[in-house]
């Protein structure tokens, strides 16, 4: 097994790789850039190495700086997380070449699936059914047009690069074709530094659902379910769940095995993520493989009972698969919420600044993979996400309870939360019946305002906080006390007394 | 005591009796009467009615920021907002401005000084944790400045693009 793991990214994700680094007895190194030095994966970290400035380009992306920092560490393998260089099939084969483990598939099959274009080739030829739309990308503008009338408004504008909702635009008519694709395109090369574009049917009422895979070097490919991941904004998921509702044991079966199939097509190794399209008659419709650990894989381990982490590790080291598709059988529900520095009453506009209070959720079947800490200033430089809240539970239904209740227990000042926008979704009667697609947020949810239903409440706590000064800088004072209104009444007019 | 408050942006007018460690709302239908008891410099339990409630209290003297049962609200003291230096936001008249909502960089600028604007005309690109946003005119107008140019690190405060609004029939800022 390897003795020390480099995990070449930051924030949540690389605090829960090490997670499972430190449980199998192996040192982790983290690397940061000048905006992270004292971040939470940093300070967690067996051993941190500086990269360089904030911008992406000169530290997290930066494949020189990350390979050196492998070597002068002596790590012997990489493990890239989520986004960043994960999908970046020329990191892998520089890792290749230095003779250092990347986690994940071999460079040649990212570089493939990577690109959508050759993916949908491959799932074509691999019996896999791949959305309607270009098989290649396309710059000339005419020709976008053309393709876009043929398979009819809306389209998806998509970089070919592209992932984790970058570089992805809706184009409901004509007028809107040119413009999206240049920005979108402007996006992609500033996300992926690829520039190009290609475009698709767009489903407006249809529901993603992806299924993990694992396959190991010894030709085994198993799948470990479903996750529905159809409640997004800006084409990011924000809440996913298993299992996913509307399938029945017998679709939940033939997609399972159209997942295997599409693994292995593609000669994949390592864990693995093949999304589908479900539309609203249950057909389905290969849309991507991500070759990485996904955002939302903790759902998996929890109705499956295992580490993906642990598997992707023991994949990488050369080892046989430890499970079999018969033994894997999924038990209860499984929920988890993304809980990003944003905010919801502004077009989920993100919200960086110094977290001033941090109170994480706790209690039986609740999980916080969090990235940040009391006191943690979130940057504006990477995406905003501060931590994956996560329940289990017997039922769906008490699953949505139990978030229900943890995201009103996690108090994060400082910044702004999702909380109450999460809540308000997840109590939906849309939400409970299981009516959820891609538009969800748009349909039930665009011009969302959190309710002030406390406002007695929370009045009152405004006057106590006022009365009850905050603890002075000293230290040894024993007891704060409270205040006369005459030391406290600051700008107040008094009028009358009561 | 009469407080004067703004909550989420709501101009509420507050009469409380405080004792001890009491405050009692008088309200038009019955006086709410709560006690409290700070548990730390961010975290305050109340007790009303018998319930329990815990605040958490962040922000400083100008808005609190304040989470009970999931849900936050801004409150902060309309008289400090009377106060506040003029010049930013509803600001009287004039040239108004155009501000970047968050930390961010510019991507591109659609106006050009002189130009003529129409409200909800997209003026400026920005981009932050790698999120392109728009940002627009607010009303009809004329761009008299431009105070950014691409590739600019802009924060929320600064103003990129001054406008001077088209004079319309009795226009009032309700802020």
């Amino acid at each position: 097994m390897f003795k020390k793991i480099l995990i070449a990214n930051r924030g949540e994700i690389a605090v829960r790789v090490m997670n499972t680094c430190k449980d199998m007895g192996i040192k982790t190194v983290a690397v940061y850039s000048e905006a992270d030095s004292k971040a939470a994966h940093v300070l967690f970290a067996d051993e941190a190495v500086l990269l360089g400035p904030s911008e992406p380009a000169q530290s997290y992306l930066n494949m020189d700086k990350v390979i050196k920092a492998a070597r002068d560490t002596g790590a012997v393998a990489i493990h890239p997380g989520y986004g960043f260089l994960s999908e970046n099939h020329e990191f892998a084969k520089r890792c290749e070449q230095e003779g250092i483990v990347f986690i994940g598939p071999s460079s040649d099959v990212i570089r493939d699936l990577g690109d959508k274009i050759t993916s949908r080739k491959i799932m074509k030829k691999g019996n896999v059914p791949v959305t309607p739309g270009l098989l290649g990308s396309e710059t000339d503008i005419a020709i976008l047009y053309q393709v876009a009338d043929e398979i009819g408004y809306p389209v998806l504008v998509k970089a070919t690069a592209g992932g984790g909702g970058k570089g992805i635009r809706v184009v409901n008519a004509k007028d809107e074709l040119e413009e999206a694709v240049a920005s979108a395109s402007r996006e992609a090369q500033n996300a992926f530094g690829n520039s190009e574009v290609y475009i698709e049917k767009f489903f407006t009422r249809a529901r993603h659902v992806e299924f993990q895979v694992l396959a190991d070097d010894f030709g085994n490919t198993i799948h470990l379910y479903e996750r529905e991941c159809s409640v997004q904004r800006r084409h990011q998921k924000i809440i996913e769940e298993t299992p996913c509702l509307v399938l029945t044991d017998e679709l939940r079966k033939e997609m399972g095995q159209a997942a295997v199939r599409a693994a292995k097509a593609a000669s994949y190794k390592n864990a693995g993520t093949v999304e589908f399209l479900l539309d609203e008659n249950n057909r389905f419709y290969f849309l991507e493989i991500n070759t990485r650990l996904q955002v939302e894989h903790p759902i998996t381990e929890m109705t499956l009972g295992l580490d993906l982490v642990r598997h992707q590790i023991e994949i990488a080291a050369g080892n046989p698969l430890s499970l079999k598709q018969e033994d894997i059988h999924p038990r209860g529900h499984s929920i988890e919420c993304r809980i990003y520095a944003e905010d919801p009453e502004n077009g989920f506009m993100p919200s960086p600044g110094k977290i001033t209070f941090l109170k994480e959720p706790s209690g039986p079947g609740i999980r916080n993979d969090a990235g940040v800490y009391q006191g943690v200033e979130v940057p504006v430089d990477y995406d905003p996400i501060l931590s994956k809240l996560v329940t289990y539970a017997e039922t769906r239904d008490q699953a949505i309870a139990k978030m229900i209740k943890a995201l009103k227990d996690y108090i994060v000042l400082g910044v702004k939360t999702p909380m109450s926008f999460l809540c308000d979704v997840l109590e939906s009667k849309a939400f409970k019946e299981g009516q959820v697609f891609t538009d969800f947020i748009d349909v039930h949810f665009s011009d969302w305002k959190s309710n002030a239903e406390m406002i007695d409440a929370a009045v009152i706590a405004y006057i106590a906080d006022e009365l009850a000064g905050r603890a002075a800088p000293a230290l040894n004072a024993k007891q704060t006390g409270v205040p006369t209104p005459w030391e406290t009444l600051g700008n107040w007019k008094m009028t009358k007394v009561g | 005591m009469e407080y004067d408050l703004i909550v989420n942006s709501e101009k509420t007018l507050v009469e409380a009796k405080i004792q001890d460690r009491e405050i009692t709302l008088q309200k038009e239908e019955k006086p709410l009467t709560a006690s409290f008891e700070r548990v730390s410099d961010h975290q305050i339990l109340l007790n009303i009615n018998g319930t329990q409630l815990n605040a958490y209290v962040g922000g400083g003297k100008d808005v609190k920021t304040i989470i009970i049962d999931g849900r936050t609200y801004y409150i902060r003291d309309a008289d400090s907002l009377a106060q506040a230096p003029a010049g930013k936001k509803g600001f009287k008249g004039g040239a108004k401005t155009v501000c970047a909502p968050m930390p961010a960089m510019v991507i591109s600028i659609l106006a050009k000084e002189g130009q003529m604007v129409e409200k909800g005309q997209k003026l400026v690109i920005v981009s932050a944790m790698k999120m392109e946003t728009s940002l627009f005119a607010p009303f009809d107008g004329k761009v008299t400045k431009i105070n950014a140019k691409e590739g600019d690190k802009v924060m929320p405060t600064d103003i990129l693009v001054d406008i001077e609004q088209k004079k319309e029939p009795a226009e009032e800022t309700n802020e």
